[in-house]
């Protein structure tokens, strides 16, 4: 037995406006996600392009073991070139698409070129049959959660969809690309968020792609009864144990305060006084009253990390309130109510927007006097004007470095022109050499380490070695927060392909998608040179150690020599 | 003795001491000798009234013992291990 076959590809022209379904490579088979997505970039892309151009290439890309039984399994990877930060992007999304595709067969959609009429609006219709693109032009404009009420009267019940708001239609580089969850309503809260992605999108003219799964089954495995068994024994072990995200991201609030890495008005200070109201716990009190809770955003997702958030009426207001928009749009912003970051959350979801970085954004833009500290109105206001094309809504749109450009102002925390997130690179030094050496510049899901006691001989190796660990599991298609290892995934896809995988190849697979990535940057013209700290972390200090960014620069360059692989380095978890 | 594991997140103050041997026969005796021997490290487990933090879970030997059970009995060889959820998201 060999595990599934004759899957396939969806290659989408918008030049032309046609779909072709190709055979996937066999040779590519234990590529996914993040890893599958590099390869086709640094094959089919040329890194000088114009990502707004028609030769950015668009890539979404499930991971290699999403749908199947296996848990928590159906993440999908968009990428492309960032018109953010001019170097190759991953972001990772949950929700249900990645499994829709993977059930049907299909490994990834490749979308280039550009439609002539930069107007005009499309979709890509994806069904078991194959693929076609259709003209979109009454839903232009639309925002996501609109946008998805009326596609639920032209789908059928079952389908997923991938879209843009208006912030993606406007080619904004902040801009996100949102995928619909599995409830019965299909919030579009689940987004691939980071590198203004969403632009690339919508600068190919799509506005959506819809997904119907039909009678699409389980994928299977070569060796059914021992992929069974393996994932029944996971999810037994896993619900056995401590199960640390079952109230979500936004418990961390106190821990990160409490490790001075909860940022304060545009990171000048490392603790915010409204810690306590903008703690998670306040959310999970909320339930009682109001109704929602704890849910997967993913079929077959055993963590249940997401929250539905209901407003004081008892009615929704928005998913997956997570711990760095309640720090960016919170506490960044000295927003002091979890329940205005609610609503700020739920109008990035809805206008197609990175958190994190519209987050910065607007701190940047209080810190340079342009609004006041904690004007959680004005924030709304202010996001209100970003689909309407306001000068301010659209610098605000593109992101922390465009408003610190119009600010004129001198405290833009970037790396690589990406807002640097929740954890900060000042107090969690092995963190802060993950921002500065990913391929995706300040991104902690590329390699989280809250370690601040870790000796400085331990940070170079222990970043690489998160870096690679992370890689792979965002190929695999297992959520982060399963917190797969090595060892763990290399059981899953021996068992999926009926094949003898050494702990080398997996390691290798992570390697390899990193060593890809770092080669389309360099191709892109990234050197040694853009793996520096923005100047405000190296001479701001927060916390009562007063620390600062003071590492030794030539420490970046260690990382991109692989470390000989060590037992830790198969049996540590994912981290972001 | 009785040892105290020590997670990634709060090795800051133990300068990075994973695991730390103390005297002590109950859970509580065992942390607050951590704490005295390396300060700062108590007020990331016990908050001003002397709780242990809402985000801290308490194993002992493996087992997850109630956090308001800090008068649990802990043995010579006995691990006391913390936890805490750091990540997100």
């Amino acid at each position: 037995m060999s595990g599934p076959t004759g899957d396939r590809m969806i290659r989408v022209d918008m030049t032309h406006q046609t779909a072709e379904i190709v055979d996937f490579p066999d040779e590519w088979k234990l590529l996914g996600g993040r890893a599958l997505s590099a390869k086709i970039l640094l094959k089919e892309c040329d890194p000088s392009c114009d990502p707004l151009g028609p030769d950015n290439v668009l890539v979404m890309a499930p991971g290699v073991v999403s749908g199947t039984a296996a848990p928590t399994s159906g993440r999908i990877s968009i990428g492309g070139k960032s018109p953010l930060t001019g170097g190759i992007k991953e972001a990772n999304a949950g929700g249900e698409p990645g499994q829709h595709l993977m059930r049907l067969g299909y490994r990834a959609i490749i979308v280039k070129g550009q439609p002539r009429d930069p107007d005009k609006r499309y979709a890509l219709n994806v069904t078991a049959d194959g693929a076609e693109v259709v003209e979109a032009d009454q839903y232009k404009g639309h925002w996501n959660y609109a946008l998805i009420d009326e596609l639920s009267k032209v789908y059928t019940k079952a389908a997923s969809f991938i879209s843009i708001g208006p912030a993606g239609e406007q080619r904004l580089t902040g801009a996100s690309v949102a995928c619909t969850d599995q409830e019965k309503d299909r919030h579009p809260a689940r987004h691939a968020a980071r590198g203004g992605l969403g632009a690339v999108m919508g600068a190919k003219g799509l506005k959506y792609v819809a997904i119907e799964p039909g009678k699409a089954r389980l994928r299977e495995p070569a060796e059914r009864k021992l992929f069974m068994a393996l994932c029944k024994e996971y999810t037994k072990a896993y619900r056995a144990g401590p199960q640390m995200f079952k109230t979500g991201t936004s418990s961390v609030v106190p821990v990160a305060n409490m490790l001075n890495t909860f940022p304060y008005k545009n990171r000048t200070e490392g603790q915010s006084p409204d810690v306590a109201t903008l703690d998670g716990a306040r959310i999970i009190e909320s339930f009682e009253e109001r109704g929602g809770g704890m849910h997967n955003c993913m079929t077959g997702c055993i963590v249940q990390c997401s929250n539905v958030v209901h407003d004081k009426d008892g009615n929704y207001k928005t998913s997956a309130l997570e711990f760095e928009t309640l720090t960016l749009l919170g506490s960044n912003c000295a927003i002091q109510s979890w329940e205005d970051v609610a609503d700020l959350d739920r109008l990035c979801d809805e206008i197609g927007l990175d958190t994190i970085e519209t987050g910065a954004a607007i701190a940047i833009l209080m810190d340079s006097g342009g609004m006041e500290w904690g004007d959680a109105e004005g924030a709304k206001k202010l996001m209100n004007e970003i689909p309407e094309g306001t000068e301010l809504g659209q610098a605000i749109g593109n992101g922390a470095v465009a408003i610190g450009k119009r600010q004129k102002h001198a405290r833009v925390p970037v790396v690589k022109g990406q807002a640097v997130p929740a954890w900060d690179p000042r107090p969690l030094k092995a963190t802060g050499l993950t921002y500065l050496t990913s391929p995706m510049g300040a991104d902690h899901t590329a390699g989280l380490i809250v370690n601040p006691g870790m000796p400085e001989e331990d940070w170079v190796q222990a970043s690489q070695e998160v870096q690679l660990v992370n890689a792979a599991c965002d190929s695999s298609g297992f959520c982060q927060f399963l917190q797969v290892s090595l060892d763990d995934i290399r059981k899953f896809y021996g068992l999926l392909y009926g094949e003898e995988i050494s702990r080398e190849q997996v390691a290798d697979m992570g390697w390899q998608c990193l060593q890809d990535e770092w080669e389309f940057n360099k191709r892109a013209g990234f050197t040694a040179a853009d793996d520096v700290m923005p100047k405000c972390l190296e001479e701001d200090e927060i916390g009562p150690a007063k620390v600062k960014w003071d590492v030794d620069p030539a420490l970046t360059a260690k990382m991109y020599t692989r470390f000989a692989p060590r037992e830790e380095l198969f049996t540590m978890k994912a981290s972001g | 003795m009785p040892q105290v594991a020590v997670p990634p997140p709060y090795r800051g103050p133990t300068a990075g001491l994973e695991t730390i041997e103390v005297e002590g026969s109950t859970v509580e005796a065992c942390l607050k000798a951590v704490g005295e021997r390396f300060p700062g490290f108590g007020e990331q487990i016990f908050d001003a009234q002397g709780r242990v933090h809402r985000f801290v879970n308490l194993f002992v030997n493996g087992e997850e013992i109630d956090r308001k059970d800090l008068g649990h009995a802990v043995a010579a060889g006995d691990r006391v291990e913390i936890l805490a959820a750091i990540a997100g998201g």
